[in-house]
């Protein structure tokens, strides 16, 4: 039984990170209706932009994950103005065929300056861990999850409660009606865009110390993205961050009974569940 | 017959036969070995056009039915059944996957389709990597349909075969009932379904006939290339690669399919001497450029200049709003 709660404890550590990846591609797609096959490798560039940060001002990646994510913030805005606006008006079909090249591109752009090697970031906050009663937990894992969950909730209070927020819901709600009450479409498209780059890049920042970092690091994580957005209901933010938790924990658990290498294909039989039998999530409201 | 008065048969069959001679003019087995991937991922990209590019149904799963074909060659010849049997049951295979997969996914629109295909692709991988059946990652040892001195050119005149089977497929769509229904179903689907077309099993019987074409693909690369693994045949890489080939060289469009490949597999070629492992770099780019500046693709693109009457403005709006929608 302690097994189960502790592998329920790590499933909800890894499970806030999730949230967070899974909340950003919820925003792009609540807000433009563009399905972002590119998110996994904007969160292999935030892992980079942090290990860079490490690897030449020797910038703790638990305090590097803040400049790579503003950095993410601002190159998901020229790539919202330079490729994602021409295509806003096209079809799904379109939009997909794009985010798939942006995503070939930044993945084998890295592969092109750092190669494939595998690198690491070793700092002491891995080694140690943090006793709560009978379960035992990684400290960096904690702070990770820590920020993790900050990052969140202050997401989830600015778009119920901020100006900026009420006006990505009221796109999201009508994407013909919002601008003609006075919303700059373009300017809260490409704001929405580039926040939801930033949170992957600060995703990937936070995942960097326990990760191995390669070029192609960010593929499963687009995929898992999908699975949590999916199952939260396509488009709401709040569902993407259940999903998020959702995932961490069947991952968790299925790797405690049936073994590793069988997570990923139960994300996959729950994603296809899901998609056949309520299309609108498990806590989501019908969307798109 | 009309059909022997028909200049354009008579140029087809021309080019077929030239296509067929080509082993002999080429020499170098690596050369060969180009030309062989260029036409197998022609046959594959028209395979996809059935359902891509006159239903237009952006499938980003077909290579499951690439690996089933693989995968299926290599296990009925380990069960004892002769080569090209196991050749054709593996495509049944591939059809009877591929039915599942439909009956799921073409209930889906739009991206939920788009995610439903890849969903059940990776299923297929990652299944494949765990199971002993199938070798895991290691994978399989696959058995030869040809061997000897004449190799490549026997693989490369098969792909030719399957090549011109794919065409004849997509030449079929582009002029029966059956095709004008599959592209009624991409210009509206509600509309298409209102007035009395069975979208559903529409949709479903130009799935099977591409994952029947696309797993015939997917036994003939595993054999030419003798030894598959997960990552090598059910990769969505694959997928992309295919759908990539069929968009720039023109969704929907006959000969789209035959010059994406060409345009793509060579380039990626050349680029592959010169960035070596980053040679996927030259697929993002065309991509972008693709969708940015040609979306009707490369065959699209140019039949529109040769059009004789100028379109309507909604028809060219409606064009470049639907990818495929370029005759």
């Amino acid at each position: 039984m302690i097994r189960f709660f502790q592998a329920c404890a790590d499933g909800l550590l890894t499970g806030a990170l999730y949230a967070l990846i899974g909340m950003g591609l919820a925003l792009i797609f609540g807000v433009m209706r563009i399905v972002n096959f590119a998110h996994g490798a904007f969160l292999m560039v935030g892992m980079y932009a942090t290990y860079v940060l490490f690897d030449t001002f020797k910038l703790n990646p638990y305090i590097g994950f803040l400049p790579a994510g503003l950095a993410l913030f601002l190159f998901g805005w020229l790539i919202y103005l330079v490729l994602i606006r021409p295509v806003r008006d096209r079809s799904h079909f379109m939009q997909i065929l794009m985010t798939t090249g942006i995503g070939l591109i930044l993945t084998d752009s890295a592969q092109l300056i750092f190669k494939a090697d595998y690198r690491q970031t070793n700092i002491d906050l891995i080694n140690r861990s943090v006793h709560i009663g009978p379960f035992g937990a990684n400290a960096a894992e904690v702070l990770s999850f820590a920020i993790a969950i900050a990052f969140v909730a202050g997401l989830y209070f600015f778009v119920a409660r901020s100006l900026t927020g009420q006006a990505l819901r009221a796109i999201s709600q009508s994407p013909e009606v919002a601008p003609l009450m006075g919303i700059n479409l373009t300017r809260i498209q490409g704001f929405s865009f580039a926040l939801g780059i930033a949170l992957a890049g600060v995703a990937g920042g936070l995942l960097l110390p326990r990760l191995y970092l390669f070029p192609g690091v960010g593929e499963d994580y687009t995929t898992k993205a999908f699975v949590m957005v999916v199952l939260g209901g396509m488009g709401s933010i709040e569902g993407a961050a259940l999903g998020g938790l959702v995932l961490g924990l069947s991952e968790s658990l299925t790797s405690l009974y049936a073994g590793n290498q069988w997570a990923l294909i139960v994300d996959f039989i729950l994603f296809l569940l899901v998609l056949s039998f309520k299309p609108s999530g498990i806590f989501g409201r019908q969307r798109a | 017959m009309s059909l022997l008065k028909s200049w354009k048969f008579w140029v087809a069959i021309l080019v077929v036969l030239l296509w067929a001679r080509v082993p002999w003019f080429v020499r170098n087995n690596y050369q060969l070995q180009v030309l062989f991937r260029i036409t197998l991922f022609a046959a594959l990209g028209l395979a996809w056009n059935l359902v891509g590019g006159y239903a237009g149904q952006l499938s980003l799963g077909h290579v499951a039915f690439f690996g089933v074909g693989a995968y299926g060659l290599a296990l009925f010849v380990q069960a004892g059944i002769p080569i090209w049997i196991s050749v054709l049951l593996a495509g049944v295979v591939a059809a009877l996957f591929a039915a599942v997969i439909g009956a799921i996914a073409f209930r889906l629109r739009g991206p939920y389709f788009t995610l439903a295909t890849i969903a059940f692709a990776e299923v297929l991988r990652l299944t494949a990597t765990n199971l002993n059946v199938t070798g895991g990652a290691i994978g399989l040892t696959m058995p030869s349909l040809f061997v000897g001195r004449t190799f490549w050119r026997s693989f490369y005149l098969a792909a030719v075969v399957l090549a011109v089977i794919a065409f004849l497929a997509n030449y079929w769509a582009s002029r029966s009932r059956f095709g004008y229904y599959l592209m009624a179903i991409r210009e509206d689907e509600d509309t298409a379904g209102a007035v009395g077309i069975n979208t559903a099993l529409c949709k479903l019987q130009a799935l099977l006939l591409s994952a029947f074409l696309t797993a015939l693909g997917g036994a003939l690369y595993g054999s030419a290339f003798q030894f598959i693994v997960p990552d090598s045949v059910l990769t969505l890489e694959i997928s992309v690669q295919i759908a990539i080939i069929t968009m720039l060289g023109g969704a929907g469009t006959l000969l789209g399919p035959i010059v994406g490949a060409a345009v793509l597999l060579w380039s990626q070629e050349k680029f592959k001497n010169q960035f070596q492992e980053s040679h996927l770099l030259i697929y993002g780019v065309l991509i972008v450029l693709v969708v940015l500046f040609l979306p009707e693709g490369i065959v699209g693109g140019i039949e529109r200049l040769f059009r004789k009457r100028p379109r309507l403005p909604s028809a060219r709006a409606k064009a470049q709003a639907a990818p495929g929608a370029a005759v």
